[in-house]
């Protein structure tokens, strides 16, 4: 218990963070979405992903990114 | 870079931390780094001298999961802040969607923070940019040391923010005021999804 609340209170201002730009993204696409269709929808809160702050693992990017910059 | 995919619904931005050596643009990822959760932690890619200096660049990808429908992604790097790395700073620079302009806030370095600014202002334009519009958020770091040592926030901004973009104060080393300017470019470069010039992809 003690262990999941130091992770939560580590990852604090990471899921703050998710949660403004979730929202802020739900609103932008949905004005796209919007924008052909001529017809406003309703806006509706985007609850977080469960899998928020997924970094992946990019195999060889190091390698990739110089070898792209020669 | 386009920002939006509507093929592969995908939304990717690329943010770059910019200023002058030593300000701080690699503690402010270090610090995001440090901030994600422990089990969801990847690889932040740096590469450094023996001194601690950013070399070539350091490079951050944040997978932010399907938000809307779309995986969206952020891609934070940072330029090597010394003048000679000139070539290093415009590759990087290549399809930026946003800047973070790390300003230090040491009185001693103002020279050195209108120089590289200067810089970026030059690098945007010749990779067809407009240095007016892109969006850009500036740091004022290094609040933490003593007032003695460092330019008052007004003073910067007369001095270096021209455009009165949103600008934070910052103390990167402990993290304070790292999150507000990530969420401020973020918030920017999302903002211009909705621009027509933003479509194309």
């Amino acid at each position: 218990m003690a262990a999941k609340k130091s992770e939560e209170e580590d990852s604090g201002e990471f899921a703050d963070f998710m949660a403004d730009i979730s929202q802020e993204i739900a609103q932008r696409v949905e004005s796209l979405d919007a924008a052909p269709k001529a017809q406003p929808e309703p806006k509706k809160a985007t609850p977080l992903p469960r899998d928020a702050g997924l970094i992946l693992e990019w195999e060889n990017l190091p390698d990739r990114m110089i070898e792209e910059m020669r | 870079m386009s920002v939006v995919n509507y093929g592969t619904r995908e939304i990717t931005c690329k943010i770059v931390y910019y200023g002058p050596g030593r300000s701080g643009k690699t503690t402010n990822l270090q610090h995001i780094y440090s901030q994600l959760p422990e089990e969801r932690k990847g690889k932040m890619v740096s590469l450094a001298t023996e001194t601690d200096r950013t070399l070539f660049f350091d490079f951050l990808p944040l997978d932010l999961g399907t938000i809307s429908g779309f995986a969206t992604r952020f891609q934070l790097y940072t330029v090597p802040g010394q003048v000679y790395y000139a070539a290093t700073r415009k590759l990087v620079l290549q399809g930026v969607d946003g800047v973070v302009f790390v300003a230090d806030s040491q009185s001693r370095q103002l020279a050195e923070n209108i120089e590289s600014l200067q810089d970026l202002h030059a690098n945007l334009a010749d990779e067809g940019l407009d240095p007016r519009t892109i969006p850009l958020a500036m740091q004022y770091n290094k609040r933490d040391l003593p007032a003695s040592e460092i330019s008052p926030i007004d003073e910067l901004d007369e001095t270096l923010n021209f455009r009165g973009v949103p600008y934070f104060a910052a103390n990167a080393i402990n993290g304070g005021g790292v999150f507000e300017t990530l969420r401020s470019i973020a918030s920017m470069v999302l903002a211009r999804l909705s621009a027509p010039a933003a479509k194309e992809s």
